[in-house]
């Protein structure tokens, strides 16, 4: 599959640019992180996936139902005022952690929205990562009334 | 098999993206209980005159048929964004949409 193409910044490139974002880092979080993909709870799949460090609290909104009546499809939307490169989403719900790790450009506006699957009531957990390179996370339990994962 | 559907608004300085994928999103787990093919997306990229505005690494806890919306700036109505996603057999798709 095509990869990202690397921008060459001539002046004329330059100028032509406008204000469309530079490439993206070439991380393909299922070839660089493949462990993480394979970790049953959040913690470990967090830890794999990012490192063990500090994430900070506080800075990103999880908009999620408290009580999610279809377990298959439960809306995850996910806010941010801080410049992110990468907002990933875990849960407890299922037999293993890791749903998505999205990545954004420069000029991304965090705003973002997916729909996962949870066999049962868990803790969503998101983790993101800022340009800034810090880790930032949030947590929102789900309730489920029916699974949605063939549970 | 398999068509997406790409919504793709720009309003004050903002393009928004609706993303609508084919693929049962069906994992390892899943494919044991149910008796069904292990199929799954493994990545999504969004571009924009060539360049990357969003992907997404995805597994199969994603809802079936998986749906992303996502916000950039920089680019304008009139303005093409590609989608291209490939599964875990390595099975590439893509589509596009003009920005509107």
């Amino acid at each position: 599959m095509q990869r990202r193409k690397f921008l060459s910044l001539g002046a004329a490139a330059a100028a032509a640019m406008t204000v469309l974002p530079a490439t993206l880092s070439a991380t393909d979080y299922r070839k660089t992180a493949a462990k993480a993909w394979e970790a049953a709870g959040s913690k470990d799949a967090i830890a794999a996936m990012f490192g063990g460090g500090a994430m900070i609290e506080g800075q990103l909104e999880i908009k999620a139902p408290k009580l999610a009546e279809n377990g298959g499809a439960v809306p995850i939307g996910i806010k941010s005022k801080l410049a992110l490169t990468t907002v990933a989403i875990f849960q407890d719900a299922n037999p293993r952690s890791a749903v998505v790790v999205m990545e954004m450009a420069d000029n991304a506006v965090i705003d973002l929205m997916t729909k996962i699957k949870m066999r049962k009531t868990a803790n969503v957990t998101v983790v993101a990562k800022g340009k800034d390179g810090k880790l930032y996370s949030a947590v929102q339990r789900v309730e489920v009334s029916i699974g949605g994962c063939g549970g | 098999m398999g068509s997406m559907k790409i919504k793709a608004k720009f309003k004050d300085g903002v393009t928004e993206v609706k993303l609508l994928l084919t693929s049962p999103m069906v994992g390892k787990e899943e494919a044991e209980t149910k008796k069904v093919p292990v199929s799954y997306l493994t990545h999504v990229t969004a571009k924009v005159g060539g360049k990357v505005v969003w992907e997404a690494s995805t597994g199969p806890f994603l809802s079936k048929d998986p749906y992303f919306m996502f916000k950039f700036k920089g680019a304008k109505a009139g303005d093409e964004i590609v989608v291209e996603t490939i599964d875990d057999k390595g099975k590439t798709e893509s589509d596009k949409d003009v920005i509107k």
